[in-house]
């Protein structure tokens, strides 16, 4: 079975969402919805969706072209097209009575074989099939997506005893290949599993927080980083998803639980937060929630709120010795210190944590299943099981002894085997629910570089990057400095993979496992050599740069360069100078040197521009991909998807796009093998450029910008260096290629001059200090 | 062996906004071919009669380029014998096609003539896809290459148009062009244009709840401290317009109907950094040549590139706005450049016909600093 059509009914935040991912995914969607009672276009709410999404910031779509996949509709005269789809997602409003009319409808006119879904998040899924017929239970089951679709990777299902057993198969197979997501097989349980853990955390530490007296700054402070959890915390991230949710998810998880559970000992009357709700205080989406922006007298104070009085003040960055000790000794030293901060995160992770524990096997088969719907849903870095590992599971068992609180059955088999986790002959295990271990399962075509690290060596390594021997004469070179900056220790790197690759081995894979690619060149240490006037060190390391990339991509053997997250400035540079990319579907590319007041000097103008002038589809003649060029540097454009980096041209039309981030590295493997047989370096390419002509005609529209107010004045400056790279400088003439050295010398000239001027010092220096452009 | 010359005939395509109208998807060769065929239609002269298709465009390459009038002809099955040139006086290209027509039939070489224009501003980019520009004239004389949108401010501030009176001047072209469109009287001169399986009939810049509080939320769309914005500046357009051009003789001879005479054309240059202001000295010159006045026009198209510069001109040459654009300009209809030119002088035409009127003019701004000008009569 395969699921080449689709159609969601329900058109609302989820609905709309996931038919928008199944488009970026390249399926055709129907989305349909009631017909509004005002009358007007009778797919008014569909199309209102689709037209909101094109809008929304981030974009649920991967690019504003696949939104033609989303056809609107109603469901009262396309309820027939149906019969045409081969999967159906119910994301109606959480009524059994509602869903169960629609069901009837949609039984009615789907084919055999089709899959029914509902995306409920609280409602159990015996219920939801009772009264209907053997077909439907049998191709039925729960897709819980998390919001928003395109970017939460986790993906809940939940199937029924009736279910056939090739319906969660498919579905698995088509979310994590073609949707990118990290599905796990939840139980029919209340809140399946990432709310039912998320939940009690989040009621548990707002409890806390208020019995203990901490303020919001310092909850958040102490439930988000130093655990592995998003700086939201706790109530920003409430504020987020909107005050008004907490209630309602609440009731729902209390009328299903059973009355023992521990969940129904955490429930008590909050008024401020029924106050907040009921001012229209509902979060983000609101006025306000547990933090503010007062945008009064024409400042912007983040304010954050009293529990006690209710009164905003403005938000104050806690000072907390456990956070500090945290940021050395990791959760373990959070909990252990005697603060308010550390006793708070104690009585928070052990009853969270305490609590997941005591809910394996009942929500779901095992322990790496709960961990894996943390990560990917609530994005935490460590599930509950990681994190009690963490704090050690004998001493986290322990303490729960020691203070007279029960510890539970598996929990009490972790502290007294290895944990929840163990290496075992390089293959990472998990404690099963009878108190063995059992290898992790990855699944086919998931390669981690986290576990080939737990069985191997690396083959070089400095502080900067290493080297790995991923299988199959493939080896994998991993940067791993902040942000994955690139420095000169990157290329000391680079320069031995070139030399030890052809020895022994027949591919490149450049990846890494951070949560970006690379940030680009590390710029403290660009702007600490402006700061003594080492400019022949600056030059160097350009000129390095250079010679390295280029080195890169004349070497004998395929380099594939496989991005997920940001790849900006010079790491955008690393994919212009390999072979192929592998990118993840969320990668952000853009070379954005221009926001710091230089030009790419790396390669970047010159790959980008010959990139451009071999698209067939551009015009004819020397401008079009000098303009084009012009326009994505000069504007410092970042593509927001690797489709939108095709549209671009950082990637090839044939790169290939690969939705699921475990499986990143495994395809780049793969594209990396496939180019081995017969494989050819590159051959140095000639660039016809337009020359002084050019450059005028790019100086009209620049002076153009700059009286639109589009342009600042030090834009003005950058932007003229760029254009007499992208046209190839006084001497060019569109008659005479200009060879890619000479367009290298020109970058790295650009950029000398540019780096010694103080608008480009004041930049560098700005976004050093605050993480963001000067427009100055 | 001074013959007569008269418009024998008008057409155009709906205009449409460029990159998100109903025409994006149209080439222009296309376009222009479905209004000669149109034209051919509505005038009922015999194909075989057409000595030259003579096309205007502004930006005459890619799918509007090679020879596209020869092209068009093809397109629009005329006769092989038709022959076909394509002229290029930036927004005055059609304009001067129907002057050049009428040059050759007084020197006797033809007898009809189709004058069209065409520009495709979603296909072909303004300033084309290669915008070379030379060096050393940029240098030495940079108002040989200025922005349209900037001339535009230069004018307003040179000739004291406030944005205020600009934005009035706006709102009363949509304000006429809607009031003409729902009374039907733009429905003779429009030849509906198949569009990929699609006919579009009406024209889609027009905006008739344009406000001047609207406009004056805008930000200036060429300068940060400037008058003139999106709503006071003509639309980037795509469309085709077409008029007949014969000798009176040869259109009473076949009993063509004509709309007007041909009394007098001009053109003339200004300071490119004005170009807007280009009208004034045609203009001068054409009803000199015509041997009347201001006041004694009864009928003026002044194409709408930009508010600023259509006031001006009126101020500098004292044009009763009430005689002016009756059914709208180019800031509600569009602007496609190649084709205004042909599109005012038939309007213009066509007018004097409807009206009852004795003597109107037709001129318009081009870039560069250029301007140009038709005197018409009453046929």
């Amino acid at each position: 079975m395969t699921i080449a059509s689709a159609a969601v009914i329900g058109a609302g935040v989820m609905g709309a969402g996931i038919a928008a991912h199944l488009a970026n995914a390249g399926v055709p969607v129907l989305l349909l919805d009631v017909v509004p009672k005002e009358g007007g276009s009778r797919n008014a709410l569909a199309e209102g969706a689709i037209a909101r999404m094109l809008k929304a910031d981030p974009a649920p779509f991967m690019s504003k072209r696949l939104a033609k996949l989303v056809t609107p509709g109603n469901v009262e005269d396309d309820l027939e097209k149906l019969a045409g789809v081969d999967w159906i997602v119910e994301a109606v409003i959480e009524d059994p009575q509602i869903k169960g009319a629609l069901y009837e409808k949609i039984e009615a006119v789907r084919k055999d074989g089709s899959i029914v879904s509902s995306n409920t998040s609280t409602l159990p899924l015996s219920l939801l099939t009772q009264d209907m017929p053997a077909r439907f239970q049998g191709d039925f089951l729960i897709t819980h997506f998390f919001n928003p679709p395109r970017y939460m990777p986790l993906l809940e299902l939940v199937v029924g005893k009736e279910t056939r057993p090739e319906v969660p198969e498919t579905m698995t197979a088509f979310a994590d290949h073609q949707l990118g997501k990290g599905v796990v097989l939840c139980h029919d349980t209340p809140g399946f599993v990432a709310n039912r853990i998320g939940t009690f955390w989040l009621q548990c530490a707002v409890v806390e927080t208020r019995e203990r007296g901490l303020t919001v700054e310092e909850a958040d402070a102490v439930m988000g980083r130093p655990i592995g959890v998003p700086k939201t915390g706790v109530f920003a991230l409430l504020d987020l998803v909107g005050l008004d949710l907490m209630p309602k998810v609440d009731a729902s998880l209390a009328a299903t639980l059973a009355p023992d559970d521990a969940y129904q000992g955490l429930r008590q009357p909050f008024p401020l937060l029924e106050k907040m709700i009921a001012e229209g205080y509902t979060g983000r989406k609101g006025k306000g929630g547990f933090y503010r922006l007062n945008k009064a007298n024409g400042a912007r104070v983040k304010e954050a709120i009293d529990l006690g009085s209710g009164d905003y003040a403005p938000a104050q960055k806690p000072s907390l010795a456990s956070v500090s000790a945290s940021r050395r000794g990791g959760p373990k030293a959070l909990v252990a210190h005697d603060d308010k901060g550390g006793q708070f995160a104690w009585a928070v992770l052990s009853q969270t944590l305490g609590y997941a524990a005591a809910l394996v096997p009942e929500i779901a088969d095992d322990v790496p299943s709960v961990d894996r719907a943390m990560r990917l849903g609530y994005n935490w870095k460590f599930g509950p099981f990681e994190l009690i590992d963490k704090l050690g599971a004998a001493d986290f068992a322990e303490r729960l002894k020691a203070e007279g609180r029960p510890v539970p059955p598996l929990l009490e088999k972790a502290a007294a085997a290895e944990g929840f986790y163990r290496v075992q002959d390089g293959r990472l295990q998990h404690l099963t629910v009878e108190g063995g271990y059992a290898d992790v399962e990855r699944g086919d075509g998931v390669l981690l570089l986290s576990d080939v690290k737990l069985g191997s060596e690396p083959l070089a390594k400095n502080g900067s990057a290493s080297l790995w021997d991923i299988g199959d004469g493939v080896v994998c070179l991993e940067i791993h400095t902040k942000l994955n900056t690139i420095d000169p220790e990157v290329f000391k790197i680079i320069g031995q993979a070139v030399q030890f690759v052809p020895k022994e081995h027949k591919a490149l894979v450049i990846y890494n496992e951070g949560s970006h690619f690379s940030a680009g060149a590390n710029l403290g240490l660009a702007m600490f050599a402006a700061n003594v006037g080492a400019w022949p060190m600056i030059e160097d390391m350009v000129a390095q740069g250079q010679k390295i990339y280029t080195a890169l991509k004349r070497a004998p053997f395929p380099v594939v360069a496989a991005p997920s997250g940001l790849a900006l400035g010079g790491g955008c540079e690393i994919l212009l100078a390999s072979d192929a990319v592998q990118a993840h579907a969320e990668s952000y590319i853009g070379l954005v040197e221009a926001g710091v007041g230089v030009v790419p000097a790396w390669g970047g103008c010159k790959e980008l521009l010959s990139r451009l002038a071999r698209d067939p589809k551009r015009p004819k003649g020397p401008m079009p991909p000098v303009a084009k060029a012009f326009e994505t540097i000069g504007m410092a454009q970042v593509a927001k998807s690797a489709f939108e980096a095709k549209e671009l041209g950082f990637l090839r039309g044939e790169d290939h796009v690969t939705f699921n981030r475990e499986r990143l590295l495994a395809d780049a493997k793969k594209t990396a093998l496939s180019l081995v047989e017969g494989y050819q370096p590159p051959e140095p390419v000639e660039l016809s450029l337009p020359g002084p002509s050019g450059k005028a005609s790019l100086a009209f529209a620049l002076r153009d910008l700059y009286a639109k107010g589009v342009a600042t004045e030090h834009d003005m400056v950058v932007a003229s260096e760029l254009a007499d790279v992208l046209t190839g400088g006084d001497g060019a003439d569109h008659t005479e290629p200009v060879s890619e050295d000479a367009v290298l010398k020109m970058e790295r000239e650009a950029f000398m001059r540019l780096v010694r001027t103080p608008g480009t010092l004041a930049r560098v220096e700005h976004t050093l200090e605050t993480g963001k452009p000067l427009r100055n | 062996m001074h013959k007569n010359v008269v418009i024998a005939g008008y057409a155009r395509s709906p205009f449409h906004f460029a990159n998100k109208g109903d025409l994006v998807k149209v080439r222009p060769d296309e376009m222009a071919a479905q209004v000669v065929r149109g034209l051919l239609g509505k005038t009922g002269v015999d194909p075989k009669d057409i000595e030259d298709l003579i096309v205007g465009c502004a930006f005459p390459e890619g799918e509007q380029g090679l020879n596209v009038a020869r092209l068009i002809g093809f397109l629009a099955d005329l006769p092989i014998s038709v022959a076909g040139t394509t002229v290029n006086r930036f927004c005055g290209s059609s304009m001067q096609s129907i002057h050049m027509a009428a040059g050759n039939i007084q020197m006797d070489a033809g007898e009809a003539f189709i004058c069209a224009g065409i520009e495709s501003m979603s296909r072909v980019p303004m300033a084309g896809f290669n915008p070379l520009l030379h060096p050393g004239l940029a240098e030495r004389f940079p108002q040989a290459y200025i922005s349209m949108g900037e001339t535009a401010e230069n004018v307003a501030q040179k000739h004291q148009i406030p944005r205020g009176r600009q934005e009035e001047f706006a709102v009363s072209s949509h304000v006429k062009a809607a009031a003409a469109q729902t009374a039907g009287k733009l429905s003779d001169e429009i030849v509906p244009i198949q569009a990929n399986g699609a006919t579009v009939e009406a024209d889609g810049c027009i905006r008739p709840d344009t406000s001047a509080e609207a406009l004056a939320e805008l930000k200036p769309a060429f300068s940060t401290d400037g008058s003139v914005t999106a709503g006071t500046a003509s639309p980037l357009t795509d469309g085709a317009s077409a008029v007949l051009v014969t000798s009176e003789d040869y259109a009473k001879a076949h009993g063509l109907q004509p709309l007007a005479r041909l009394r007098s054309i001009a053109v003339a240059g200004c300071d490119p950094e004005v170009m807007g202001i280009g009208p004034v000295a045609a203009s001068r010159k054409a009803l000199e040549r015509a041997g009347i006045g201001v006041g004694d026009l009864d009928i003026i198209e002044l194409n709408e590139a930009f508010a600023s510069q259509a006031l001006a001109c009126a101020d500098e040459l004292g044009l009763d706005l009430e005689k002016t654009n009756i059914d709208g300009g180019a800031i509600a209809l569009g602007h496609p450049l190649g084709a205004t030119g042909a599109r005012i002088t038939g309007k213009a035409a066509q007018l004097l016909k409807r009206e009852g009127k004795q003597l109107a003019l037709s001129t318009q701004c081009i870039g560069g600093g250029q301007g140009i000008a038709t005197v018409l009569e009453a046929a």
